[in-house]
């Protein structure tokens, strides 16, 4: 079993859970989170800023400023990983900084509360 | 091979933490609230026992190699007063098989993101 924890736009949640079911994905969990990454910026708005422009300066806004994203974890077997992977990029790729991160980590087991089932009996 | 650091901190200590961690070179940080309790059991105050102390949780995944510096960049910066008190936090530590970046849809290994200027 496998958990695959993405943090996307907050935008594009509706997409999410449409490509998400249709790879095969009935249960997951999200929630919203805040986050950063490397950092990049607009060249254009760099170099505007460098120059002294003020409108410039403000699109830049403080270092390390955090954006709301939406944190989704589904956990899955195996075989289905690869698929759900690329249907999440699919569904949230724009190609700009800021799509998000998709995170694949091992789980040793779960366990299905209500009948005490365990392993991958009780994700399926 | 990459890991999830997983950081419960103190609400106010995020900010420090998130400026720490961006100083020391890593920048890229998820951050949400969560509710918990520790070892203590929660804070009792008089005759009231509150068992859900709010925290902040940051998740990072970086190298492995980076492991115990990015650890002690957190642990140094979350901690109240030099001795440190109940309630500053726990850092766990998991592996994270595979990377992807949505926007490229690159699959990243620890070798490509070493050569990426922070």
């Amino acid at each position: 079993m496998k958990e695959i924890i993405a943090v996307v736009r907050m935008n594009m949640m509706n997409q999410t859970k449409k490509a998400l079911t249709e790879a095969g994905i009935d249960a997951f969990f999200a929630h919203e989170a805040q986050g950063r990454g490397k950092g990049f910026v607009n060249p254009d708005v760099l170099k505007g800023a460098g120059l002294g422009y003020e409108e410039a300066a403000s699109l830049l806004g403080e270092k390390g400023k955090l954006y709301p994203k939406r944190m989704v974890t589904v956990v899955t077997r195996d075989d289905l990983v690869d698929d759900v992977v690329q249907a999440i990029i699919e569904a949230n790729r724009t190609g700009k900084p800021g799509d998000g991160k998709i995170f694949v980590l091992p789980i040793s087991d779960s366990v299905r509360v209500r009948t005490g089932e365990t392993g991958e009996k009780s994700i399926v | 091979m990459m890991i999830m650091i997983r950081a419960i901190i103190r609400p106010e200590k995020s900010d420090a933490v998130l400026a720490a961690l961006m100083d020391a070179g890593f920048p890229a940080v998820t951050k949400y609230s969560v509710a918990g309790r520790g070892k203590q059991r929660g804070i009792k105050i008089g005759e009231v026992t509150y068992d859900e102390i709010p925290k902040t949780m940051l998740v990072s995944v970086v190298n492995a190699a980076d492991r115990d510096f990015v650890i002690d960049t957190i642990m140094k910066t979350a901690r109240t007063s030099s001795k440190g008190a109940f309630g500053d936090g726990k850092i766990f530590v998991s592996e994270v098989e595979d990377v992807y970046t949505i926007s490229s849809g690159v699959k990243e290994t620890a070798a490509a993101s070493e050569g990426v200027p922070a």
